[in-house]
């Protein structure tokens, strides 16, 4: 119904598969996830390590390891056009311009032997058209804007610390203000203490560039704090969707309960968290019907034989669960 | 259920496969890998008839035929004969232990006295990590075979001779590769788990220190095995190590040499044995080296 | 950095120093010395030759003899004569040396030339044909021990084509086979070393971030992932240009040609030890000094090298993991 309204979405994925291989195993990383996200708007993925969110984010920019990657089928709509059939130059184009990603170790993402200024002058360069004099100049620029003093800018990334290398990979990100912003856990790898600073850096920056974001995250507490719809990953597969609100308030399937059941809520006295028993399922072998049957306390037969979709409780709601109360 | 039960087998081996270093997973790997495979059947088949050879062949390795003198390859002696008469083939095979025992032995001393060395530089530090440094400088401003030449140059030619010389020359690098891998393991942040669930430091050493610091050894012994094989055949070419007549492949060479204007046949087979033994070395060692460096596989 | 250079190049005398002891000391354990061997080929008594060598001082201490040793070497450029030419040794050297020069210099620079971007060739084209056939090839050549290499092309090019000449000296196409054979090995060896580098390069985090900004392939190889796949290729070209000139000995045998390695070899086959003595030392200060270079070399790719020599410390900064 929405997409009468405004005729195309920013991002829309269907049913992406994606496969890897590892030694001589096919590993089932992504199985069938379809999602969508809207211009200026903040979706958050969550779930566990392993759950195949960062590789949704590559496949978006088809960044996934060449060496690694089995296959990778279903439509990531961009704009309306599908980016997994876009040629390598078209791809080019985009990333850095309208896509661009922040990924999770700021120890790792950035090149050790080149100033940082250079490698966020190098994208500005390339996309906007302008001298490298220039690009150098609104790579400064962008520092500031992060938060690191211009005159840093020729400093190479082993004289940084975690969070401010993290401040360059952000400026490097949001350069060239793309459309769309793929944030790997961009603030796992830091200090707790710099973690907030980094969150709210992201979030003011989205709101002033009115970028619409993918945030990867394990932690709900941050998805609470920023973002307008949220997708629970499991086992490669979305297992409900919904704004915030809905997830937060009426959440249905178990495993987003149980993930619930895990926080620490200060407004009920618990004794003791709850948990979910078990461990995610072997991605070399999944089990058929719901990934998540063998760790249910509602599972049946059907759960574990059967398919399960994603059903739609209202627009702002989908779940993937036949048990809902 | 029966998924269930299924599925937590399944799991279990999987996760048994992924632990590196342990022995199965090692000689799994090897098993699966082709190159590995060739070269332990060539390692193999070549040291199994240099033992056997007294009852394969119909020659000695020393008999001397003056009548096949310089003879070409034919039937009768597959690989020809040398300048006295004596068959290329028996003499090659039954070589492969002179190579073989000098690159095993000399890198084995090389390597337990390196290790030692390094290790204990590597985890008590100090003065002796100064002076030792200091020391694997000096032997180190040489090249290893020139350090080889100059060593086997002072105590003369033979085998056991050889096997010192290259030993010597080869202590520096396991010596300096121990202790940066002690060094590195030692700030790693599971060492310092272990001791804070309260292992003892020798538990800390036989289980976590030793084997994260050792493997990269096994490789570098694999690969010195065969370097020092090499090397080995350079010194008897060079009129240093094994001497004539016995029938090591590089002391084979330096008498073919004179002669390889009128019998090419003595040149080529004692070198191109001399290759195949390496390759397989470095075949197995290569696979070693991705066993227990996962990081580098595919 | 200029302090740094400075310094680097001054530690090179006491190591130099040293290997002139060791070399020295390593050579007294030999039992017997030149007087003798001359004079117990001739009609001299036990007695004659005994006195011979109280005369030339081999009945000293040990430390006046080295004393003497380093004295005459480092005051006189004295490295004493050959017994058996009687020319002073230095001359002898520095007269081969051009030769050795030609030989292990020609030969890192073919082995770095051909070696490095045949590794980038094969680590870009991982796992295609032509990386398979170019590990295989390269597996081979580096198992291969260069006399024999050597031999196999002079019995090709020299005796069956008759192309080059198969040994001594004279102009350049004399160099040709012994360069071949003396780098192959290296090529090789270089070529696997920059395959993997690169390789490891390629797959970390920041050239997909280069990735992830819309650089084409070609930027992403050549501006990020090579310069540092190149850093450990560096170091390893230290060591093998020590294979090499530890090659260029076996290799100037074989071919004849009249450089240090050679030098040497008869020297110890003369027993006429002051011209291995000299020899060795040419040889140790020829490694030391291109080894600076290499580390020199280092520092000025790596910032992170860099910054810790500018700051003076000897500190070793762990990589990449400054807070």
């Amino acid at each position: 119904m929405t997409q009468e309204k405004n005729d195309v979405k920013l991002l829309e994925i269907k049913d992406l598969e994606v496969r890897y291989r590892s030694g001589g195993r096919s590993v089932h990383a992504v199985n069938g996830v379809s999602l969508s996200v809207d211009r200026g708007e903040i979706l958050g993925l969550v779930g566990e390590t392993g759950a195949g969110k960062t590789t949704i984010a590559k496949s978006i920019l088809r960044i996934l390891p060449d060496h690694a990657t089995q296959s990778v089928s279903g439509e990531i709509l961009f704009e309306g056009e599908d980016l997994l059939k876009a040629k390598k130059n078209r791809m080019t184009a985009i990333r850095g311009y309208k896509i661009s990603m922040i990924f999770q170790d700021p120890m790792t993402a950035l090149n050790p032997i080149m100033p940082v200024n250079k490698q966020i002058a190098e994208d500005i360069q390339l996309h906007m058209g302008v001298s490298k004099r220039e690009a150098i100049e609104r790579a400064n620029q962008m520092l500031e804007t992060v938060g690191i003093s211009a005159d840093r800018g020729g400093e190479y990334p082993h004289q940084f610390s975690g969070g401010m290398k993290q401040r360059v990979v952000i400026a490097m990100a949001l350069a060239c203000r793309p459309d769309l912003l793929l944030a790997d856990e961009p603030t796992t790898a830091l200090d707790v203490t710099i973690q907030a600073q980094v969150l709210e850096l992201i979030a003011n920056l989205q709101k002033e560039l009115k970028t619409a974001m993918i945030l990867i995250t394990h932690d709900l507490g941050v998805v609470a704090g920023v973002c307008d719809k949220v997708a629970v990953v499991y086992a490669g597969e979305i297992l409900e969707w919904g704004t915030k609100e809905e997830i937060f308030d009426y959440p249905k399937h178990p495993y987003t309960k149980g993930l619930f059941g895990a926080l620490p809520d200060l407004s009920k006295k618990v004794r003791r968290l709850s948990s979910i028993d078990g461990l995610p399922p072997d991605p070399t072998n999944l089990p058929p019907g719901c990934p998540f049957a063998p760790r249910c306390q509602k599972a049946t037969d059907e759960c574990r034989e059967g398919t399960i979709e994603l059903s739609e409780l209202n627009p702002d709601h989908r779940v993937r669960c036949i048990h809902i109360d | 259920m029966s998924i269930l039960k299924n599925k937590t087998a399944v799991t279990e081996e999987y996760q048994e496969s992924l632990q590196p270093g342990s022995f199965k997973y090692i000689w799994r790997h090897l098993s699966h890998d082709k190159g590995a495979i060739a070269g332990m059947i060539a390692i193999s088949l070549i040291l199994i008839i240099c033992f056997l050879s007294p009852y394969i062949f119909k020659y000695d390795f020393a008999t001397i035929d003056m009548v096949n003198k310089n003879a070409k390859p034919s039937m009768e002696h597959l690989f020809g004969c040398d300048e006295l008469g004596r068959d290329i083939m028996v003499r090659v095979f039954y070589g492969a232990r002179y190579t073989l025992s000098i690159g095993v032995l000399s890198t084995a001393i090389a390597a337990v006295i390196g290790v030692a060395l390094g290790a204990i530089a590597g985890y008590f530090g100090g003065r002796f990590d100064t002076l030792l440094m200091r020391a694997l400088d000096i032997l180190q401003a040489f090249p290893q075979l020139v350090l080889a030449t100059l060593v086997s140059a002072v105590l003369g030619p033979g085998l056991d001779k050889c096997i010192i010389a290259l030993a010597v020359s080869g202590i520096a690098g396991y010596a300096r590769m121990m202790r940066a891998n002690i060094l590195n393991v030692r700030g790693q942040e599971y060492i310092e788990a272990a001791k804070s669930i309260d292992c003892s430091t020798s538990r800390i050493i036989t289980s976590h220190v030793i084997p994260n610091a050792i493997s990269p050894i096994i490789v570098q012994v694999c690969m010195g095995i065969a370097s020092s094989g090499l090397n080995a055949s350079a010194l008897s070419f060079l009129g240093l190590g094994v001497q004539p007549p016995e029938p090591e492949w590089g002391a084979m060479l330096s008498s073919a040499r004179n002669l390889i204007r009128q019998y090419p046949h003595m040149a080529i087979f004692p070198g191109l044995f001399i290759m195949i033994t390496v390759v397989s070395l470095n075949l197995i060692g290569d696979s070693l080296r991705d066993a227990l460096d996962p990081k580098l596989r595919d | 950095m200029g302090r740094y250079v400075m310094k680097r190049i001054l530690q090179i005398i006491p190591i130099i120093l040293i290997v002139s002891i060791l070399i020295f000391a390593i050579m007294s354990l030999v039992p017997s010395d030149p007087i003798t061997i001359i004079m117990s080929q001739t009609s001299a008594t036990a007695e004659e030759i005994e006195a011979a060598r109280e005369a030339a001082g081999y009945n000293d201490p040990f430390m006046i003899r080295l004393g003497n040793y380093l004295r005459k070497l480092y005051l006189h450029g004295d490295m004493g004569n050959s017994f058996k030419t009687g020319s002073p040794v230095m001359t002898d050297l520095l007269s081969r040396l051009p030769i050795t020069f030609r030989l292990a210099f020609g030969s890192i620079f073919v082995a770095v030339v051909i070696g490095i971007p045949l590794g980038v060739l094969s680590a870009v084209r991982a796992g295609t044909l032509t990386d398979r056939m170019t590990m295989f090839f390269t597996l081979m050549l580096n198992s291969m021990p260069n006399f024999w290499l050597a031999l196999m092309l002079v019995l090709l090019f020299a005796l069956r084509l008759k192309l080059l000449p198969s040994n001594g000296t004279g102009g350049l196409d004399h160099y040709i086979l012994p360069v071949i054979a003396n780098s192959i090995g290296a090529v090789a060896g270089i070529a696997r070393q920059t395959r993997a580098s690169v390789l490891e390069v390629i797959r970390s985090d920041f050239v997909t971030t280069a990735r992830s900004k819309g650089l084409s392939e070609r930027v992403v190889i050549w501006k990020h992932a090579l310069p540092n796949g190149l850093i450990p290729v560096i170091t390893s070209c230290g060591t093998f240009f020590g294979r090499l000139l530890g090659g260029s000995m076996v290799i100037e045998m074989t071919f004849s040609l009249p450089g240090v390695g050679s030098y040497m070899i008869n020297g110890i086959n003369n027993r006429d030890y002051d011209c291995v003595q000299g020899a060795m030392l040419y040889i140790a200060f020829i490694f030391a000094i291109t080894m600076l270079v290499v580390d020199l070399l280092y520092a000025f790719i790596d910032p992170r090298i860099k910054a810790q020599y500018a700051a003076g410390s000897a500190k070793k900064v762990k990589k990449g993991a400054t807070a």
